[in-house]
């Protein structure tokens, strides 16, 4: 059930963002917001350039116009690390495991501030870069807990199911600590059990820790369920934006995405 | 040896010092060449096919220091290795961004480049007649001057207990000692959160960066290594060949180095070192094998060989003989 709305300060606010590939317009003077501390859904049908607006506001692929602003700051033409370490996380709606490696580096990976990952501290601050380790150690093994893959945790991530694929690349986006984390198609390959848990713990996450969160989502339940908000796109712009109950009764969203399905 | 046998093996090569000096030399040059590559292509994912090009640019930087420039022995090594090391981040700066088959083909080219100016600029090079020594009145003085006055005298002590020692010795010793170094070393940064981000970088670049890592700059300081490594088996090839060619540096030098990285196996450092020892034990060893053909014949049968030994390493052990099977057949 959709918890108390954000605060109504923009976290996330893009405006007027514009890609073009070639010939194709595939985000076209895009305009939201996302309010800090809220579940947002981006919904909309498939090339409706969902997954391109999210290659846009976390830096994997530069606009052509238009602003995006985190926190204030304009972030629009940051490389994708710098916009990361600015607290806003993302995950691809292809999961991107790092399959060679054991599902406890993924995580440990994530993690921000580890002094170790200079050469520098390596050789001369090893004993900071130790101590920091079994902290990021400790926390990995506790959302490894929470995501039901703390078994798991010595085995190549490359071992793993779709699903749980799925469940490390969240678990591993929340490693680094986000103040906003952008899903891509979240629930797609989840097992509805695990998919409640999923809810359930962004819906703690945002309630406990403030985190705020834009995804994107195929499934109209989920969307009109555990959102707070809903942003609809389709051919490169926004056509509607408000609550979900709003949303599923405006004409434009219904004509163009939700059809008889609502 | 006999008209009868159509094919002799003389084993003798095996059983003399001097075969096995000579062979441990040149797998030590090429173990340090393929711990480059390894850490480039086994750990990071950058594909390197310019290693000759940074053999080359240490060896002359460090033979030009001190025959041109008039610098101590001493004072160029490490001089020629900054050098070495910046000129491969300054090849990597604009190419790192570029896909991974392009970033290849660029150090492939840029090692073509080193060696055809190297070629070419013959006021500093010495052109195809290479670096050695200058006179300069009746002053002679070669670069590896230094080097002889370290070497003899380590030479003479151990003469002292093995009489009929050869004079590669301390050459081989200072190789492998440098590479028993590299490999431990190697092996502790890969240990570390920032070798954790380089291989986090060889399986996917963009998780790496969605990640908050600058991937760039680590791909960076994986080449700037890697040119390090380079260069001290350019010096050391220089030292074993008392002379600088452009001829030394052609891109088989790089390849052969990549044949040493397959034998030993990917994402293993000591593989490295064996995979070296294995391939010119081979090669060298074969040419003690007489058969009924020509003698130039037989030198090509020798790489016949080695191709048929990589191909039925790939159809058995894919993963080399120290590679880890998981890591390949996950990676891809």
């Amino acid at each position: 059930m959709a918890a108390e709305a954000g605060n109504g300060r923009a976290l996330l606010a893009v405006d007027g963002v514009v890609k073009r590939f070639g010939g194709i317009q595939a985000v076209d003077g895009a305009r939201f917001d996302v309010a800090a501390e809220s579940v947002t859904a981006l919904i909309g049908p498939n090339g409706a350039g969902k997954t391109t607006l999210f290659n846009l506001v976390t830096g994997f692929e530069r606009p052509d116009r238009g602003s995006v602003r985190f926190d204030g700051e304009e972030i629009a033409r940051q490389p994708a690390y710098a916009i990361a370490r600015r607290g806003m996380v993302r995950t691809f709606q292809l999961t991107r495991a790092l399959a060679a490696m054991p599902v406890l580096d993924n995580m440990m990976l994530a993690a921000p501030d580890q002094p170790g990952e200079r050469l520098s501290n390596v050789l001369l601050r090893p004993g900071a870069v130790r101590a920091r380790e079994r902290e990021v150690r400790e926390q990995a093994d506790e959302l490894l807990e929470v995501f039901g893959l703390r078994e798991k945790s010595g085995d190549y991530a490359g071992t793993l199911s779709g699903g749980q694929r799925k469940l490390l690349e969240l678990a591993r986006a929340l490693m680094a600590r986000p103040r906003m984390l952008l899903l891509d198609e979240p629930m797609a390959g989840i097992n509805p059990t695990l998919g409640r848990r999923l809810l359930d713990h962004i819906q703690r996450l945002r309630s406990e820790e403030g985190m705020t969160f834009l995804f994107v989502e195929h499934d109209m339940e989920v969307v009109m369920n555990h959102s707070d908000r809903v942003v609809v796109m389709a051919e490169g712009r926004v056509i509607a934006a408000g609550e979900p109950h709003e949303v599923r009764a405006d004409q434009a969203v219904v004509d163009a995405y939700l059809g008889s399905a609502a | 040896m006999t008209d009868l046998l159509p094919l002799a093996v003389s084993f003798d090569a095996f059983t003399d010092v001097g075969f096995w000096f000579g062979v441990l030399v040149t797998a030590g040059i090429y173990t340090l060449v393929a711990l480059g590559l390894q850490l480039n292509v086994g750990y990071t994912g950058i594909v390197n096919f310019g290693q000759a090009g940074f053999m080359a640019v240490g060896g002359y930087t460090m033979a030009i220091l001190v025959l041109e420039a008039g610098f101590s022995f001493w004072l160029a090594l490490p001089l020629a290795i900054l050098a070495t090391m910046a000129f491969g981040v300054l090849i990597g700066l604009p190419s790192l961004r570029l896909r991974a088959d392009y970033f290849a083909i660029v150090t492939l080219a840029m090692a073509e480049v080193v060696r055809l100016t190297a070629q070419n600029a013959q006021g500093l090079t010495g052109g195809n007649k290479g670096l050695y020594c200058n006179f300069e009145g009746v002053n002679q003085t070669c670069f590896d001057e230094a080097w002889k006055s370290v070497a003899g005298p380590i030479l003479d002590f151990v003469e002292g207990f093995w009489p009929e020692v050869d004079p590669l010795f301390p050459l081989l010793l200072v190789i492998w000692v440098t590479i028993g170094v590299a490999i431990v070393g190697l092996n502790y940064i890969q240990r570390t959160p920032w070798g954790r981000v380089l291989r986090a970088i060889r399986e996917d670049e963009d998780a790496a960066s969605a990640l908050g890592k600058n991937t760039l700059l680590y791909k960076l300081q994986s080449l700037a290594i890697s040119a390090m490594l380079g260069a001290l088996s350019g010096f050391f090839l220089a030292l074993f060949l008392t002379t600088i060619q452009p001829d030394d540096y052609e891109p088989i030098v790089t390849f052969y180095a990549f044949g040493v990285l397959v034998l030993g196996g990917l994402a293993s450092y000591g593989g490295v070192a064996v995979g070296a020892i294995l391939l010119w034990t081979l090669l060298e060893g074969m040419r003690f094998v007489e058969l009924p053909i020509t003698e130039e014949r037989t030198a090509a049968l020798r790489f016949a060989l080695v191709g048929l030994v990589l191909i039925l390493l790939m159809a058995f052990r894919p993963q080399g003989l120290f590679g880890k099977k998981e890591e390949m057949v996950l990676g891809r």
